[in-house]
């Protein structure tokens, strides 16, 4: 018999555990509706015709439902070990495999590994740097901040002249030899 | 027929969920674009480079009305938080785009953050900048073999129309 009892009232709980006491040791045969044992006449019957109190009292201590936190739940559990069979299949399906990837190339920059669709990052990085340096002197000609300059910029490396395209931009120097792939327009 | 909108469908929503709240998101896009406009290329996570394009690009097409206009002066005093870039905005980077029609960001991916977070990245900046170039133009090499059976093949084809 399937028992699931939430948080019910002290009371009732303790007259559940005595219906249920009494049930277990056959005090109470017409519940379950099965046999019900041999009954004596009771008027011949000397003893009482009651269960005396004492009995019950013993019983119920002995028969103390542990309940944790008050009440009688089930709880789902693995009724088997799952194989090493099962658990490899089911761990080595494809759908849980990482994906291998496809889309990996040779930068024909510096020949280090890049993503088809991705800046290759040790070209990136050099760029980066070189901006920073860049930003620098930027910073260095403006002085302080919110001075942003009306006019267009134009990086010049060391033995550089403007050319006329170059007229009205501001300048910014940079003391180093120009890079191969910073091409000057 | 459906007459509400169920939780958790979003079928057709084009603009992304970013800060706190909607408020919140214009304030962390508007961010990026006075960045934009005062650094002209920023790194920054994909999916907030991507939404900011499109708000720096009509920022630029209101740019190009010219700072008499009314309307572009409002749309460029919300925008831009700091004040100069405004003069940049509108001497600057509206003269260089005049000849263009549109699309004057540049979109590219890098590799993914070094942070725990390992979040997508990518570069956008204007075009026409002065800073060293990300992206080398790559012209198509001789020396590659499909480039020199097609060589050969037009000599062979050459060699037979000439008897």
């Amino acid at each position: 018999v399937l028992m699931v009892v939430g948080s019910p009232l002290p009371r009732l709980r303790t007259l559940l555990q005595r219906c249920w006491g009494r049930m277990e040791r056959g005090l109470w045969p017409g519940v379950l509706g099965g046999q019900s044992p041999p009954w004596g006449p009771a008027l011949a019957v000397q003893g009482p015709a009651l269960v005396p109190q004492g009995i019950n009292d013993a019983g119920e201590s002995s028969v103390e439902v542990p309940s944790l936190l008050g009440s009688i739940v089930w709880m789902a559990a693995p009724k088997q070990r799952r194989t090493i069979e099962v658990n490899r299949c089911r761990r080595r399906h494809p759908s849980k495999l990482i994906e291998i990837k496809r889309n990996i190339d040779v930068c024909p920059e510096c020949g280090n590994l890049k993503q088809k669709h991705v800046l290759c990052g040790y070209c990136y990085a050099k760029v980066k740097e070189e901006t920073r340096l860049v930003r620098v002197e930027i910073h260095k000609k403006e002085g302080g901040p919110f001075n942003a300059p009306t006019v267009e910029t134009v990086v010049l490396y060391e033995g550089e002249q403007p050319t006329e395209k170059d007229e009205g931009k501001r300048i910014i120097e940079r003391a180093r030899k120009r890079p191969s792939w910073f091409v000057q327009n | 027929m459906r007459l509400s909108v169920a939780a958790a469908i979003s079928h057709g929503r084009v603009y992304r969920r970013f800060g706190l709240s909607p408020r919140s998101r214009l304030d962390l896009l508007r961010n990026l674009v006075t960045a934009l406009v005062r650094h002209e290329r920023i790194e920054t996570p994909w999916a907030r480079a991507d939404e900011m394009r499109g708000y720096a690009e009509r920022l630029i097409d209101y740019a190009k009305r010219g700072d008499k206009d009314e309307r572009a002066m409002r749309m460029a005093d919300f925008w831009l938080t700091e004040k100069d870039l405004i003069h940049k905005l509108f001497k600057v980077l509206a003269p260089r785009f005049q000849p263009h029609p549109g699309s004057y960001t540049r979109l590219l991916q890098i590799p993914n953050r070094d942070g725990l977070d390992r979040a997508k990245m990518a570069v956008i900046e204007l075009k026409g900048n002065p800073l060293p170039p990300l992206v080398r133009p790559r012209r198509d090499s001789e020396k590659t073999l499909l480039n020199q059976l097609l060589k050969g093949y037009r000599q062979d084809a050459q060699r037979a129309a000439a008897p």
